[in-house]
This record gives structure tokens, sequence and C-alpha cells, in this order.
């Protein structure tokens, strides 16, 4: 407990902290995706359904976002509900017949799923197609609270530090909830969980919805911050499947687990970018590394680092 | 109507190679129901392979069809034994992700060696020749001896599967892996000798494809993608499934044809406007979608 509030006093102060603006940049990738991770964690982790396809998700409420703000000049703060909505109603309409699936079969129908939506985003006209939206602060002046346009990092950093906190504090009721309880029987033991009464297909596509809200949120984020999107990028496989990995990594089905997953992988990813050079990172090196690092951790350390630390606080117990 | 015919034709061509490289992941996932998501990698390496055995011995790339079902007998078995024998201990989410690890070292390993433009095959005796079989359908001859090729290997892995002993102990292993370990047979062998097989029919497959389809380091997930609405159609693990679903498959990747087809007989403005062409590996993903939630055994499945 101590150590948490120790942490959370240092990200409040951390942009007066004289660090490059490299660092800042880090940390605010680390604030997304352990938002990510944590939407992730409700159907992956505490449900034990591995989905693969959340970037269509961060798509749609990146391109919800950016569509209202260009066409419509709608601010953040209201598209980014209707972002959320949408995300939320494709789930429902994917996930009923989705959540039939097990296993294997469902990590790859999420995949399906993922890839066709992108493949409609590239050829869709009112969206970009294949080139995109583009967000160009001209039009704004910043700081621009309302559309959330800002010149400066440090405004981005204490937004996406409320929906971090705001995340947190959700996923703490979350896992304490019923619907958290839930899920938990029906990933131990589905039938068992069953005859108790859980409607198990509601349940997991509830989960499922609550997952897409959390993560089309930050795509929302996203396109204000990056101002620039692409199918290619935002929905892809790559995306996906980074946010599946750093949930495990950290520990999958914990709380703090997502978020040590992000902190560790993040900075990882960032800084390996900029010792190898740009050019390494056009041949794949940083990928080589993080790919190996997936296979070990997969082989032999499944439940992640906070796996490690509840083994080791369990020995001490005992 | 030649275009009808000739897509027809070119899909039915087309998915006879296709049911080739998901005949490796059939048999992967029936012997020990483990999902190859670096299967797509494995088809790229068998290109490579192809490419460049055809490239330095200056023999035309068809004969060269040993070498890369060599390497991907060696690629499979290596993979087994030096990594997914540990994941298959593990939990389900772990078996995913590191296959996906796998995936992404193969795919970078491959853009930090070959660099990330297409490359083909420009020489060989057929390459650049078609045969004209009436009513206006022209067959290049690349994609028609890829097409016979792929079902003379289809076969020979057939008969291997179910006239040998070997091929039997394989099978037994994935119909009973413990009872099969009773009668005397080593699971972990027949596992490497699964991935062995799996890798190697997959190789070849690439060597046959890279002479009429380009190769670069980005491909493999398409084609794993392909690989699996195949396998989910077939049924995971039936061999003569996957040569069925193969066709199927062949004919939706030939759907913009079909399209045409349609917008011309029709002649309805909006038909032509649809950018089909861009889309049409779409439908190999809603079919996969819609098959395993309509019929997930698959048309011969026995696996669930």
């Amino acid at each position: 407990m101590v150590v948490a509030g120790a942490v959370f006093f240092f990200f409040l102060i951390f942009p007066f902290f004289p660090l490059s603006s490299f660092a800042m940049a880090t940390m605010i990738q680390f604030f997304m995706f352990s938002i990510y991770g944590m939407g992730w964690n409700t159907i992956g982790g505490y449900g034990g359904q591995v989905d693969l396809g959340k970037a269509q998700y961060v798509g749609i409420g990146a391109y919800t976002t950016g569509v209202m703000l260009i066409h419509w000049d709608v601010p953040f703060w209201a598209s980014m509900p209707v972002g959320m909505a949408i995300a939320v109603m494709w789930s429902f309409i994917i996930g009923y017949p989705l959540f039939r699936l097990k296993g294997h079969y469902f990590a790859i129908a999420t995949i399906a799923t993922s890839l066709v939506l992108k493949d409609l985003f590239t050829v869709w006209p009112f969206v970009g197609a294949a080139r995109g939206l583009e967000i160009s602060p001209i039009q704004f002046t910043p700081p621009d609270f309302l559309h959330l346009i800002f010149k400066e990092d440090i405004y981005y950093y204490y937004v996406i530090l409320g929906f971090f906190f705001t995340g947190i504090v959700y996923m703490n009721w979350f896992r304490k909830s019923r619907l958290g309880y839930q899920l938990r029987c029906i990933k131990d033991n589905e039938d068992v969980a069953r005859s108790l009464g859980i409607n198990v297909h509601w349940a997991k596509i509830k989960t499922y919805a609550i997952a897409t809200a959390f993560v089309s949120m930050v795509g929302s984020f996203h396109v204000c911050y990056i101002k620039v999107i692409e199918p290619v990028d935002i929905m892809s496989l790559d995306l996906s499947i980074l946010i599946a990995l750093m949930a495990m990594l950290g520990g999958a089905g914990s709380l703090w687990g997502p978020i040590i997953g992000a902190a560790v992988l993040i900075p990882f990813k960032s800084y390996l970018k900029e010792w190898l050079g740009a050019a390494a990172g056009l041949a794949g090196i940083d990928l080589i590394l993080y790919s190996v690092i997936i296979m070990l951790v997969s082989a032999f350390e499944p439940r992640g680092i906070w796996g490690i630390v509840e083994k080791a606080r369990r020995r001490k117990r005992d | 109507m030649d275009i009808l015919f000739g897509s027809i034709v070119a899909g039915v061509l087309l998915g006879m190679v296709i049911a080739l490289v998901a005949l490796g992941l059939t048999i992967i996932f029936g012997v020990m129901d483990i999902v190859n998501f670096a299967h797509g990698e494995f088809l790229m390496v068998g290109m490579y392979a192809g490419l460049l055995s055809a490239k330095a011995t200056g023999v035309d790339p068809l004969l060269t069809l040993p070498v890369a079902a060599v390497v991907g007998f060696l690629l499979g078995a290596l993979c087994y034994v030096g990594f997914i024998k540990f994941l298959l201990r593990g939990p389900m989410v772990a078996q995913l992700l590191g296959t996906f690890g796998l995936m992404l070292f193969l795919r970078n390993l491959a853009l930090l060696i070959f660099g990330s433009s297409d490359r083909t095959v420009h020489h060989g005796i057929i390459v650049g020749k078609s045969f004209d079989i009436g009513m206006g359908i022209i067959v290049p001859a690349t994609k028609l001896a890829a097409a016979g090729l792929s079902v003379i290997a289809f076969a020979a892995v057939w008969l291997l599967m179910n006239r040998t002993k070997i091929g039997k102990a394989l099978t037994a292993t994935a119909l009973n892996a413990q009872a099969a370990r009773y009668m005397g047979i080593p699971t972990e062998k027949m596992n490497t000798l699964a991935w062995g097989i799996g890798g190697a029919s997959v190789t070849v497959a690439g060597a046959l494809i890279v002479n009429f389809w380009a190769v670069n380091p980005f491909m493999g997930l398409l084609f794993t993608m392909i690989a699996f609405a195949v396998v989910a159609l077939g049924g995971f693990g039936s061999v003569p499934g996957a040569f069925f679903a193969g066709l199927v498959v062949g004919l939706i990747m030939e759907i913009p044809g079909f399209w045409d087809f349609f917008t011309y007989t029709f002649d309805w403005q909006w038909m032509a406007d649809v950018p089909m062409t861009s889309l049409k590996y779409m439908w190999i993903y809603v079919a996969y979608f819609v098959i395993m939630v309509v019929r997930p055994r698959g048309l011969f499945g026995w696996k669930q």
C-alpha cells in the first residue's frame, strides 16, 4: 500500500523533473498501454479468454473522435463517449456469436474480426481509406481543453494520468464486483459456474464490452495526442498482440499485472529503438529481441512477473 | 462468361496449392492440439528457400522442391524440440503468445536477412508461359504445375499417414496420445515428426507458390489466416478435409473475378464501385468466423 502511494505521488510530480521530452512521451505511452492492458485483463486475465483483436476497438474509438473532430468540430469529451458506445455496440454484435468459441478457436476468431474491420476501414473513403486521418493543430488554438489539442505534452500527461487513476479504481471495484467473481468462477470451471446459475455467455459478453470501453477510450485519446492515424497501424494485429502480451508479461488476472507489464515493455521498446537507431528499427532488430522475450516468457513463466511476485510472497509466508 | 470459368479454374488451381499449405497445420493440430501461428512464416521460409536454391544452382525452381522440403522438415522439428515442447506444459495463453513470438521472430529475422522488398522468380523452364484451354481462359504454366505438384505432394502425405507404419503411429498419437504411448509409440518422437512433416509440406507449398506470388517478409500472416480458414472448414486434424476445404478457399480468393462477372451480367453500377479486389482477403476471415460459429467441426473434423 505504501509502495503504491509513493509511486502515485511520483507519477503526480513526474512532469516537473527536468527530463527529456522523450521520457515524457514514454510515460504517456506507458499510461496508455497500462489502460489498454487493464481493459484486456478483464476478459483475457480474469475471464481467461485470450482476446487478440482488441486493436479494432482502439480504431473505432480513434476514428470516431477523429472524424467527429474533423467534420463536425465535436469536442473530445463528447466524441469519446460516442466512440465508446459504437465500440461497445460492435462488441455486442460480434460478441454474441464469438463467445460460442473457446481457446484457440476464440483467439483466431478475434483476429479474424479485427482484420475484417481493418480491411473495411482501409477502403472506406469517409474515414480516409488507406491514408487515414490527420488532425492539423492549426485550426485549433492550443491549449484547447475541449478538443484536447495541446502543444505541450504536459497537458496530455495529466489527462492520461487521470484516465489511468480512473482505470485502476474501476478495476479494483470490478474484481470485487459480482461480475468479477462470476468471471473467476467461470475461468476455474465453466460447467460448475453454469450449474450455479451463472449465465456464462452473458457474463463473458458483458466483460468483453468493458474491455472494449477501456480500449476505445484510449483510442480516442490517441488520435488527439498523435494526431495522425492509419488503419494499418491502429487496427493492426501487432497492436492487439502487444496489448495481450503486456498484460500477460506482467501477470494476467491480477490488478497490477498489466501495469507492471507496460512498465517493463514500454520503456524497453522505446529505449531499444533509441539505442539501436532508426536503421535497426527498420530492420526489426528491436522486434527480434521483443519476440525472443515473448517466447521465453511464454515457455518458462507464463504467469508473468506478478506470478513470480506471488510465488515469492507465498514462500515468505511458509 | 469466360470471366466466370476463368475465375473458377484459377480458384481451383490456387485451391490445390492452398490445401497443401493448410495440410501441415492440420497435421500438427491433429497430433498435438497446438495451433501454430507461425505457420505462414514457415511458408515464407519455404518461398525464400525455393527462390534462393533456384538462384544458387541456376536450376528451375520446380526442381528445387526437395531442398525446400528438407529445410521445412528441419525447421519444424527444430522449432518443436527447441521451443514448442516447453510451451505445451503451460496454459493456453502462453501457447498462443508463444507461437506469436515465433511468428514475429521469423518475420523480423527474414526482414533483417532479405530486406523488405518483394521478390519473385524470373528464370525457369516454364516461367512466363501459359496455356490456352479454350473458352478464352488462359492458365499460367506455373500455376498449373504448382497445382499438379501440390496434388502429388498431398497424395504422398496421405499415403504416408495411412499406409506406412510410421504414419499409422502418427495417426494413433493424434487420436489418443496416452493410449498410443501405452502401445509403445513414443509421443515425443511423434510430436517432432508431426512438426517435421508439417513444416516440410508447407515449405514445399511455399517453393511452389513463389513461382507466381512475390515473397516479402510480411506475407506470413495472410497465409496463416488462410490456412486457419481451410483447416476450420475441413475440420481440424482431417487430411482429406484440408484438400476439399482448400479448393473452397481457393475459390473464395477468386471472389473479385466472380464479382466482376456478376457486375457485367447484371449491369448494376453500384457493383462496379465496390473495391472488391482490395477486400478479397476479408472474405476468408469472414468465412472462418462463419464456419466456426455455424459448424465448428468443419466438414470432416473429428476433433473439437
